[in-house]
């Protein structure tokens, strides 16, 4: 089987943003940045389908400035087979990512192409589909099981209140959700090997496409919890509370 | 209540850092392995990349990303960053600004008075910065030698062949808190190489082992120091780096506070005390939160942000506690490890990075000419380091730190003549017990509430280290027998971060608030390598 993961690099879920002076992007100074949790899934789902195969290649695709490299190496690491770094600045237009992956991907002879459900930054949950679409492939979003036989794959998505089998031919594009897999740590000779093998950098040029960030701001900060007693004697107080501060009765 | 003798408490070392097996037969191979990606472990890879680019080097590091274990006020001496890199200019270091003024204060409770710079202080010259960027950088320049660095693999024990160190096995992964293994679980890897050195950063547990084993002792033991740091954002610039001496330390305690600026809108405030101290109810980070809001730093804080903490400890022996041997068969140490720490002058990292420097050159031609890298041939880098700076500077001010241990004033004085005199007074070496065989006893105190505003509960600083330890680690604390309410309540204070707690009259020990400070390593609880990315997780320390 040969197959593509479509990787991202993220601030680290638990790093302090601050807007940048621009207003519309953040400052990245500082900031620790990893691959997109729901990627590393895909990346899991992509080595699991190659070693349960026996044979094929595993690629991890990356788009933007030379700092997804890092991003990619942990894929290698994981033990992705190789690389590739689009390197070019991304679109706050999801659908003009897509066109670049899905030019780089085309004829690639690829039996799948995963991505993660989103990226923890953006939330844009807009690119695997959008690939799958430009690609005229078939899509299965948000996948918690993955199984391939006879050319074929079967899903299951996790819907409201059940899960939603699902299957398709290959090839096809599948985004991973949480569940699908544990994804591995890279081992010591994971990373020792990672530093060998190939990453191939294609510069592209993504067209700015028809979205503009307007502004960026941060949530409220959450107030600070408070105690209202112990035990039974303070039930009478925080029902009061519920219902005339919270309004949540 | 009682007297409480830490050394009575304290367990040994767990035998299982030496090993004496051999290796798996998929070790990785390398030629040089590094235990410690601080700024000695990263100089030291850094120059032998430079100097024998053939030679595989790989550096060891606990923390999940560089940088994030380490911790520092900082002032630094540039000489040995301009030594390493002699074709970059000063701003292309990551400093945070230059030194452009410095006030030492004595304080009282209600006030504080200036007083002169003692000389070993000055710092004209110097530059501030944060050591996790620091590292962080050093990394980024080592990456593009093709050095291998891996984070997030801690060593757990070193293995030998006869006298000889051959490698070092890593921490086991993925444990429950019986230590049975979790889908995350991650097999120990042994790695293999002709010279390990040991740049583990302060009361490093692999050389402690090691110099057991091997009876490498020292004229006086090793003593630390405790040191909590807070970084804030503030509204004002700092116009020059601030030490203070005495309040709200206790007269019999050493130790101080400092203020650092660091660039336009964010300073470092820490307080720094010699595990030494005499009252079991000395809590530094406590101390650090009454400091603030003193007179001299309230106005400096008011409207900031505390944005990171974190605490660690410090080697501050000096040149009576050098391990009388550097070097061994397959090994070397430097840097903190190594006690290389300059406490009048409170300087370390510059000296950390030489001595990463001078073992570099000693592997290089040790392991030049299909050499094995034996005892003998190691052995020129104690010589290299006996004619270094690193041990004229700390000669220099060899009894400084000692003349503290029974207080404050009469310590001040003898510190001022030994000044005067270039370290020749008083003459001779003043003999310094190990902090654990300091008796403790608990005063009268105050209860301390935190405002959540300028000061903060212990709990609430770990969670500003970035502290995000799983929760069922195994416990990599070795705690003693007959822990009684008043040793339990000497390691609560103690340990900054809030690992302990006296629960009636019985210990409780919540290993995964653990920041690997040390500090109950030196007089209380053994700590011991744990899985790899566990503890703090700093930006700007």
């Amino acid at each position: 089987m040969k197959i593509a993961v479509c990787l991202r690099r993220v601030p680290d879920t638990t790093a302090k943003i601050v807007i940048g002076a621009s207003g519309s992007s953040i400052d990245e100074a500082g900031i620790k940045f990893v691959p997109n949790p729901y990627d590393e899934y895909a990346v899991e789902a992509a080595i699991a389908l190659k070693e349960q195969a026996g044979a094929g290649e595993t690629v991890v695709v990356g788009l933007g400035g030379d700092t997804v490299q890092e991003t990619l190496r942990t894929a290698l690491a994981m033990g992705v087979d190789r690389a590739v770094h689009l390197q070019g600045a991304p679109s706050a237009d999801g659908l003009e990512n897509a066109r670049v992956l899905a030019d780089h991907l085309r004829g690639g002879g690829y039996d799948a192409i995963l991505f993660g459900k989103l990226a923890v930054d953006d939330y844009g949950q807009q690119t695997g589909a959008m690939v799958a679409e430009l690609l005229e492939l078939p899509c299965a979003t948000a996948i918690t099981k993955l199984v391939v036989a006879d050319g074929r794959a079967s899903v299951e998505r996790e819907v409201e209140g059940g899960v939603e089998p699902a299957s398709c031919a290959l090839p096809a594009v599948f985004t991973c959700d949480k569940g699908l897999n544990n994804p591995r740590l890279p081992s010591l000779k994971g990373i020792m090997a990672a530093k060998k093998k190939p990453l191939e950098i294609t510069p592209v040029t993504v067209a700015a496409g028809g979205v503009t960030i307007v502004s960026l701001a941060l949530p409220p900060e959450r107030a600070a919890g408070r105690i209202v007693g112990e035990g039974a004697a303070a039930v009478p107080a925080l029902m009061q509370l519920l219902t005339a501060e919270a309004k949540v009765i | 209540m009682g007297v409480v003798l830490p050394v009575r408490h304290q367990v040994p070392l767990p035998d299982t850092l030496i090993q004496a097996v051999p290796p798996s037969p998929e070790a990785i191979e390398l030629d040089v392995l590094i235990v410690g990606a601080g700024p000695a472990g990263l100089a030291c890879a850094i120059q032998l990349a430079k100097t024998s680019p053939d030679l595989a080097i790989g550096v060891l590091e606990k923390a999940g990303s560089l940088g994030e274990h380490s911790l520092s006020g900082a002032v630094i001496n540039p000489v040995a960053l301009r030594a390493l890199f002699p074709d970059k200019r000063d701003d292309e270091f990551p400093f945070r600004q230059s030194v452009s003024g410095e006030a030492v204060y004595f304080m009282t409770e209600s006030g504080s008075s200036r007083i002169p710079t003692p000389p070993t202080m000055k710092n004209h010259g110097n530059f501030t910065v944060s050591l996790c960027e620091l590292v962080r950088w050093l990394g980024l320049q080592a990456e593009t030698l093709g050095i291998n660095i891996f984070p997030g693999f801690p060593a757990e024990s070193l293995l030998v062949d006869g006298q000889r160190v051959i490698g070092v096995r890593t921490v086991t992964g993925g444990l429950d808190r019986g230590r049975n293994p979790t889908d995350m679980f991650q097999e120990p890897t042994d790695l293999v190489a002709k010279v390990v050195v040991l740049a583990e950063g302060t009361r490093g547990p692999l050389a402690q082992a090691w110099r057991d084993w091997q009876k490498v002792g020292s004229e006086n033991p090793q003593i630390f120091a405790l040191g909590v740091k807070e970084v804030w954002d503030v509204a004002k610039p700092l116009d020059r780096v601030i030490h203070t001496m005495g309040w709200p330390l206790p007269r019999d305690a050493f130790g101080g506070s400092w203020c650092y600026p660091m660039g336009p809108n964010q300073i470092s405030i820490g307080l720094v005390v010699g595990l030494d101290y005499h009252d079991a109810g000395l809590d530094v980070h406590e101390s650090l939160q009454r400091l603030k809001l003193h007179p001299l730093f309230r106005p400096l804080l008011e409207g900031g942000t505390m944005v990171e903490w974190g605490a660690k400890t410090i080697p501050e022996g000096g040149y009576y506690a050098i391990p009388s041997r550097l070097s061994g068969d397959g090994l070397m140490m430097i840097g903190d490890t190594a006690g290389f720490v300059d406490v009048p002058s409170l300087k370390g990292i510059h000296y950390a990075m030489e001595s990463g420097m001078l073992a570099s050159a000693t592997i290089a031609t040790a392991l030049g000419n299909q050499g094995t890298g034996d005892a003998q041939s190691l052995a020129a880098y104690d010589r290299a380091v006996r004619e270094s700076r690193i041990v004229r500077d700390m000669h220099r001010t060899r009894n400084m730190r000692l003349a503290f241990k029974d207080g404050f004033v009469g310590g001040a004085m003898k510190a001022g003549l030994m000044t005067l005199t270039g370290g020749a007074f008083p003459g001779g070496r003043i003999d310094m017990p190990a902090d654990a065989a300091a008796p403790r006893e608990m005063q009268p105190r105050q209860p301390f509430v935190p405002d959540n505003v300028l000061t903060f509960s212990k709990v609430d600083a770990v969670f500003k280290a970035g502290n995000a330890t799983r929760d069922t680690i195994p416990s990599h604390l070795i705690v003693g027998q007959d822990i009684s309410g008043d040793v339990a309540d000497f390691y609560a204070h103690l340990c900054p971060a809030g690992v302990y707690e006296r629960d009636g009259d019985t210990l409780r020990v919540n290993p995964p608030n653990c920041v690997d400070c040390k500090a109950t390593d030196v007089v209380g609880p053994r700590w011991t390598p744990r899985e790899g990315g566990s503890g703090p997780k700093y930006r700007l320390m």
